[in-house]
């Protein structure tokens, strides 16, 4: 079974109808089910506003000056297409598996359900895969040829190279003109202050972002006893140490990384969620796209 | 001086490797893993390296540092000095002394007459106290108190001094080798390290067993220890005799000896009451009187004149007029010596009206042409039980199991077969202390005797049987023994009484499948076969014929000899009385035969106080039991109705009335050269001078920083768990 049936088959048996909703209104002319930041046009009202010079007179309530003697204008919201790129990271220490599934493959299994879900819903989905350097680009399409095309992409996704992704962030920020949505599936072990600064920048071009954080479980209790040599995945030299001395400290040094990158992401507005690799899929789906 | 004490357990320092080996095979045991999150590795040992090494390193030391300090204390390393030389005689005492005082306070220890030795023994005992120390720990080990349990050590040396000044001369018979073999017991019940066995006696000769060379050897072993072992440690205590100086004997004279010429006495017939009068001294002949008496009433006396060094018999006559038991008594009187207590002597005796005999024979068990038709008529002439020995014959076929409580002897003559159950019941009457006599003859079965009654040397009869030897020219009775008391009245020089005693055919006793000390062998063929022979089987005794009990294969009966020959047999057969009523200072007396409530049974002491009985067991039977005898005399035993009272003996072991004094020479020859002699409280005082010794053992404090260490271990421990949970 490949990842787009397998995809298909975890998808649409056990999440359904759930439906990807952007905090932001996406700038996009086509109708869809996000608001968009356009008003005016669509069928939907959302309420009234004092008339300013400029305004439509079309969108005069002349109902409101006839009971008020007022100059109210209608507010309408207009639904749109959103414009998503998925960005994985594809480094190393994606490639990390305690049990019998590398966060890589929890990630990929994950973009691609993010992508048949915004594609079944008409929605634009781009991919970026990346390490130190850019791998991947896709840029968004809405077809379903345009999800196999990014699901070929993404079956040839090999773990590899050390994690950079805030100069990849910086890259794609260039390359993203449209409002939209950037969707970060990676662990984050990366720097937070340098991964901060680039999400800011694709804030300023006008980018929702939302990261999702993919780790093994074992990342965070660390069981490991007696001598143990930890052999790096992204080439980083061999350490050979007691578990059972170190677990403490590896425990604390953890859980700091976490909310560096945590209170990082909510002094900007980025939504944070944490998944593990043993967790079940559509749980996660289901936990990251209805908040 | 430096010294460690325990040495041998300086390989418990290797041990201080262990956690090293510990920590170091922990880490060769390495795991690899592959791992994203290195980042945080990397980070955390940037931070935490140096702490952790540290950590580590210091667990590690402390770790072995528990250990050192332990293997260090169990070797016990000490300072002290070395004790001044005397005589010669380096004393040195390694810490602190563990010593075991033995104190000989057998009976001849109140020898003496202006001051008994046991008066100087107590003031080398004190001396030798007062070379201790506050730490040092004493026991006291009175030779009268071996059978008891022993207190345990004390480290009041003042309370040891009170101990010691309580004891008094007793009346046990001095047994040096048991005193040490206690004292080594003892010893182990000690925790101070420095060992020594300090033996208090009056110096007399008797009483070091120094004939028991084995007993020696094995006591030598037990005191050398381990080659290794340093002089004066627990492994190799040093050995003190601190005895008063010894004189030659002034005077001593003494009743060593007490009994009748009888095995068996009966009433109304006169018996001869042989006392025997040792003079000791080294004066010339005493004279002495020597009084007997039977019950407290004096029936006879006699004066005699003993040389010195000599012994010399007296005899009494005295006809018992009725059955019972009967406590007897001889005294020297109007006589005052060294030793008072060997003075006198008790004999209890028991008067039977006759011995109850069974015969049990194949045939008619009639007439003198019978199996036993010889013994019958030796052992009762008179048909009117008058005599030492009432007889009853009784053919085989009707043996039962259930005649024989009625009997103190069976005799078996040449029978054919017995079933199982008789056999059975025969094996428990002599266990439990009747006699029996087997002969046999034409009519014997040897395969069924030796399956039956011999069963490879645990059945009653004394040794299994060989084969039948005929002699073409017939065998004589040859070496006899003497000293025995089936012989008590025949005279060494009567052999011509057995020149017609021809035996013509007999069965070879096979007494080589039992041991040699086991079996006496009472009379032998000319051709060295022997043909009578004992053995005692549990409490009781069985007595084997070879050849037949009448003239089938011998013309023993037909011989003036054969009369006194079984009459010496059945009646010792029969003398044996259990449990036994002449008893040695320290023994119980036990009566088993009990048919009513310990309540109603009474003793009564040789001053004629109360004794306090307990009831206990004996042999598996319910038994009246006193407390130890310690006194010389006669004690009483009897039901408050019951005017035949059960009289019991205790008398001295003669050998204490001898007092010769034991030489230093013989003294170190029996320990080897390994022991210290001392005379007087001052050459006490010279060589083991306290002043001269300071000694500071070490392990305390090694033990108190081990306990430190394991707080410390334990915190830094829970630390890295609390850490690691």
């Amino acid at each position: 079974m490949n990842l787009f049936e397998t995809v298909q088959q975890e998808v649409i048996e056990r999440v359904g109808n759930l439906s990807l909703t952007a905090r932001r209104a996406v700038e996009s002319i086509l109708a869809g089910q996000h608001r968009s930041v356009r008003r005016g046009l669509s069928v939907e009202f959302v309420g009234h506003r004092e008339y300013q010079p400029g305004d439509d007179l079309r969108h005069l309530d002349w109902l409101v000056y006839a009971r008020s003697d007022r100059f109210d204008v209608r507010q309408y919201e207009e639904e749109t297409k959103l414009r998503a790129t998925l960005v994985l990271d594809t480094s190393g220490s994606m490639g990390y598996a305690s049990g019998t599934q590398s966060k890589l493959a929890f990630g990929l299994s994950l973009t691609a359900a993010l992508g048949f879900l915004m594609i079944r819903q008409s929605d634009s989905v781009g991919l970026v895969t990346c390490d130190t350097d850019m791998r991947h680009f896709i840029p968004p399409g809405s077809t379903m040829p345009h999800l196999l095309h990014l699901l070929s992409a993404l079956e040839v996704a090999r773990p590899g190279g050390e994690t950079s992704l805030a100069p990849v962030l910086t890259d794609i920020a260039g390359r993203l003109t449209r409002r939209g949505l950037v969707i970060l599936i990676s662990d984050g072990f990366d720097d937070p202050a340098a991964l901060l600064t680039s999400i800011q920048y694709l804030l300023h071009r006008k980018q929702e972002v939302r990261i999702l954080q993919v780790l093994d479980p074992l990342e965070r209790t660390f069981p490991f006893k007696g001598m143990i040599e930890f052999i790096g995945l992204e080439n980083e030299p061999r350490l050979k140490l007691d578990g059972d001395r170190v677990r403490e400290h590896y425990r604390r040094v953890f859980a700091n990384h976490q909310e560096r990158l945590r209170s990082s992401c909510h002094a900007c507005g980025v939504q944070l969620e944490t998944c593990w690799t043993n967790e079940d899929l559509a749980g996660v789906l289901v936990r990251a796209l209805t908040v | 001086m430096f010294e460690f004490l325990n040495p041998l357990l300086f390989g418990g320092l290797a041990a201080v490797a262990a956690p090293l080996i510990i920590h170091l095979l922990h880490r060769r045991k390495v795991k690899q893993v592959d791992w994203g999150a290195m980042r945080f590795l990397a980070e955390l040992i940037a931070q935490q390296r140096r702490r952790l090494f540290l950590e580590e390193l210091l667990l590690l030391l402390v770790r072995a540092l528990l250990v050192a300090c332990l293997a260090l204390a169990m070797v016990r390393p000490a300072f002290h000095r070395r004790n001044g030389e005397v005589d010669g005689k380096a004393m040195v005492r390694q810490g602190r002394v563990a010593a075991v005082l033995l104190v000989d306070d057998s009976v001849s220890c109140a020898a003496g007459r202006a001051q008994p030795a046991f008066e100087t023994m107590k003031k080398l005992g004190a001396a030798y106290l007062d070379s201790l120390t506050p730490g040092d720990e004493v026991s006291v080990l009175a030779l009268s108190q071996l059978g008891n349990t022993p207190g345990d050590p004390v480290f009041d040396l003042e309370a040891a001094k009170g101990a010691l000044n309580q004891l008094k001369p007793g009346f046990v018979a001095t047994d040096i080798p048991a005193l040490l073999d206690g004292a080594l017991e003892q010893l182990k019940r000690h925790v101070n390290p420095g060992a020594e066995l300090v033996v208090l006696t009056d110096g007399r000769k008797e009483g070091w067993q120094e004939t028991d060379r084995g007993r020696w050897e094995e006591l030598r072993s037990r005191l050398r220890g381990p080659k290794s072992a340093a002089p004066g440690s627990r492994q190799r205590p040093r050995v003190m005799v601190l005895a008063p100086e010894c004189g030659p004997i002034e005077d001593n004279l003494a009743i060593t000896a007490l009994g009748s010429d009888r095995t068996v006495v009966s009433a109304r017939q006169p018996v001869d009451i042989h006392i025997t009068v040792a003079n000791y001294g080294l004066p010339a002949s005493r004279e002495a009187t020597v009084q007997l008496s039977v019950n407290g009433r004096v029936i006879g006396s006699k004066t005699v004149q003993v040389a010195s060094g000599a012994r010399q018999e007296v005899v009494i006559r005295h006809t018992f007029p009725e059955r019972g038991s009967y406590g007897l008594e001889a005294a020297l009187v109007n006589h005052h010596d060294l030793l008072a207590a060997d003075d006198r002597r008790a004999m209890s005796l028991q008067v039977e009206p006759a011995l109850a005999v069974l015969l049990v024979e194949d045939g008619l068990a009639q007439g003198l042409n019978s199996k036993l038709g010889f013994l019958a008529h030796a052992l009762e002439p008179e048909p009117d039980h008058s005599g030492a020995f009432r007889v009853t014959r009784v053919p085989v076929t009707q043996f039962l199991p259930s005649m024989l409580p009625l009997y103190r002897v069976v005799v078996l003559g040449d029978l054919r077969l017995l079933d199982a159950t008789t056999v059975d019941a025969l094996e428990r009457f002599v266990v439990g202390g009747g006699g029996v006599l087997v002969g046999l003859g034409p009519g014997t079965n040897p395969d069924f005797v030796n399956r039956y009654w011999a069963r490879g040397g645990e059945g009653f009869l004394p040794c299994p049987l060989g084969p039948v030897v005929t002699l073409p020219k017939p065998a004589l009775p040859a070496a006899v023994y003497l000293g025995h008391p089936v012989f008590n009245g025949f005279d060494a020089k009567m052999d011509e009484a057995w020149q017609g005693a021809k035996v013509r055919s007999y069965f070879k006793l096979d007494t080589a499948k039992v041991k040699a000390a086991d079996l006496d062998v009472l009379l032998k063929l000319d051709n060295g076969d022997p043909l009578v022979v004992q053995r005692r089987r549990g409490l009781g005794v069985a007595t084997l014929v070879g050849s037949s009990l009448n003239a089938d294969w011998t013309d023993l009966p037909l011989q003036a000899v054969y009369v006194p020959l079984l009459r010496g047999v059945v009646g010792h057969l029969g003398s044996f009385i259990f449990p036994p009523r002449n008893l040695l200072p320290g023994e119980r007396i036990i009566y088993a035969r009990v048919s009513a409530p310990v309540a109603s049974m009474q003793g009564e002491d040789n001053r004629g106080q109360p004794l306090n009985l307990t009831l206990g067991a004996w042999e598996g039977r319910d038994a009246i039991l006193s407390e130890p005898l310690m006194e010389p005399g006669l004690y009483q035993l009897h039901y408050p109705r019951d005017a035949q009272p059960i009289h019991y003996a205790v008398a001295l072991a003669p050998a204490e009335s001898v007092l010769q004094p034991i030489k230093d020479r013989e003294i170190t020859h029996a320990f080897d050269g390994a022991v210290s002699i001392f005379h007087s409280p001052e050459q006490v005082a010279a060589n083991l001078d306290p002043a001269r010794r300071q000694s500071v053992e070490l392990w305390k404090g090694l033990l108190a920083g081990a306990i430190g260490l394991m707080f410390v271990e334990g915190w830094l421990t829970r630390r890295e768990a609390r850490a690691t949970s």
